[in-house]
């Protein structure tokens, strides 16, 4: 997105500072050190007190933190939701250039902070899952692994995910009014991971089975797993609009207005007009 | 307000959209890519045992030239950029080595040599190479798919070749990687030579891995098609749905 001309500009542009990666950086690095600290609880509690389902050390400490994750994932999915669709903007049609280019800086950031948990969730704690199950036999579903693996960094991925779409579809004209098909494969399709988890844990109560990591009762992760690589139709429809808005707001080219962007999403993503823009 | 610092101000913030756009697509293939290889692929790559001549060699090429085949049709038809396979297979490694690093040697305790990962970085260039010198997707499968699968072994031939030293161990002839197998017990990982080791595999011994290739090459050819197309046209896809505004309208005019 590399800009050369120089023209005229009379658009209000947006102070550098508003590009900060500061709250990227501050969620990212939360996350980080949460994951960290997981991992240490993990190496202290999961062998000596993780390896009988029926020990009263077991209740205490495992399946007491399950159950407080998933109170506390789901508070902070209701409440980081609802605020942002209770915030929603209302008047999206007359959303200012410089204001709607800041929006899709934080859509970035969020989008980001997205994929760090989509890593962790799916790449980091799933093969740490094999690292597990490969060493000890299973006796229960919500075996230490299970519990931040399945019910902690699949929802934390699942809530940024979300929560980047309803930031996308409240705050920015061109996801307004249409859903847009990669961001949502981008987005549903790794949160459908989590609901597989069911498919999978009944499988294996069922069939007590070796831990075969690529038995075809896994292929469900596989194939939700896959949407991840929505993340370039996503980008390909977002990076025109943000060009276009860049060309405006300093170098005075003519836009889409908001309106219009609202009206016919499809035509802001058409790399031809971009291009012409450029021109 | 002089041009040139308006100008230096857009291409800043720019470059920070590209990073952006960058790094979120690094983590999200690292993500997707991952979690599909160890789910169809993963014991070969997680144990040295596994890595035989046999299996190993078909299942993990044709497993794994199936996001670098999407990536490229993205990377290449829209910004004629010949680096996709080669990103893909690099955030890959990075996953594998986090986990193998952290958790199968930091956690559990089993040497780096017995869980190391393979690697698909030097088939993965040459696939890129072949998309930007011929500039064509179907010659890449034709071509590039061929090399995918029979570059593989050789290229990681160098990591395993040690483990494949043969040693007596208590009157049987096995590999200096199925001693490891014994020496490290995991309780809930099926013995591997219980499952290759069978049949017509065993009798034709030495001339399986060339056979093997072979195999890998033309399956990995039949993968790549519906991955590029899946890449191009799905994945790669810029469609939004009807607004819900003329979707009712419809709706009422029918």
């Amino acid at each position: 997105m590399a800009q050369t001309q120089t023209t005229a500009t009379a658009v209000a542009r947006p102070p550098l500072t508003a590009f900060s990666w500061k709250s990227a950086g501050i969620a990212i690095g939360a996350l980080i050190v949460f994951d960290v600290l997981i991992n240490v609880y993990e190496r202290l509690y999961a062998f000596s007190k993780g390896l009988d389902y029926t020990s009263a050390d077991y209740e205490s400490y495992w399946m007491g933190m399950l159950f407080a994750e998933l109170v506390l994932e789901a508070v902070t999915a209701g409440a980081l939701w609802g605020w942002l669709w209770m915030t929603r903007d209302r008047a999206l049609d007359r959303l200012s250039p410089a204001e709607e280019l800041k929006r899709y800086w934080a859509l970035g950031l969020f989008v980001l902070t997205y994929t760090y948990a989509a890593y962790a969730g799916a790449s980091y704690f799933t093969e740490q899952d094999g690292t597990w199950h490969q060493t000890v036999i299973r006796d229960t579903d919500f075996t230490p692994s299970h519990v931040i693996e399945f019910y902690q960094s699949y929802p934390i991925y699942i809530i940024f995910g979300v929560g980047s779409l309803v930031y996308a579809m409240t705050r920015l004209p061109q996801f307004a009014k249409a859903f847009s098909l990669p961001y949502v494969v981008l987005v549903g399709s790794p949160a459908m991971i989590f609901p597989n988890v069911g498919l999978n844990e009944f499988g294996h109560t069922r069939w007590f089975m070796e831990e075969l990591f690529v038995a075809p009762l896994h292929w469900g992760f596989v194939t939700f797993g896959w949407g991840a690589l929505a993340i370039l139709g996503t980008w390909l429809q977002i990076c025109p609009r943000v060009l276009a808005l860049v060309n405006h707001v300093y170098y005075g080219k003519p836009i889409q207005s908001p309106a219009e962007v609202m009206k016919d999403p499809q035509s802001s993503v058409n790399p031809a007009a971009c291009a012409a823009c450029a021109m | 307000m002089q041009y040139s610092q308006v100008d230096a101000e857009a291409k800043a913030v720019a470059r920070k959209f590209d990073l952006v756009v960058i790094m979120s697509t690094f983590l999200a293939l690292i993500a997707g890519f991952h979690v599909h290889q160890m789910l169809v692929a993963g014991d070969w790559s997680f144990w040295v045992d596994w890595k035989d001549r046999n299996w190993w060699p078909i299942v993990a090429p044709i497993m794994e030239i199936t996001f670098p085949a999407a990536v490229q049709a993205v990377l290449w038809t829209r910004f004629r950029m010949p680096i996709g396979a080669t990103f893909c297979c690099l955030g890959l490694l990075f996953g594998e080595w986090m986990n193998r690093y952290i958790n199968f040697n930091g956690w559990t305790h089993y040497p780096l040599n017995f869980v190391f990962p393979e690697t698909f970085i030097p088939a993965a260039v040459v696939l890129d190479i072949v998309l930007m010198l011929t500039g064509n997707w179907i010659v890449t499968a034709l071509v590039g798919g061929e090399l995918w699968g029979w570059l593989f072994y050789p290229t990681n031939w160098v990591m395993i070749a040690p483990y494949h030293l043969p040693v007596e161990y208590q009157g049987s002839l096995m590999s200096v990687a199925d001693v490891i197998n014994y020496m490290y017990v995991r309780t809930s990982t099926p013995e591997y030579l219980r499952i290759v080791e069978t049949g017509t595999m065993r009798s034709f011994a030495g001339g399986v891995t060339g056979v093997a290739a072979f195999f890998s090459a033309f399956v990995s050819v039949c993968m790549y098609v519906p991955w590029w197309l899946m890449g191009a046209h799905f994945f790669g896809s810029t469609k939004f749905f009807k607004t819900y505004e003329s979707a009712s309208t419809e709706v009422k005019h029918a």
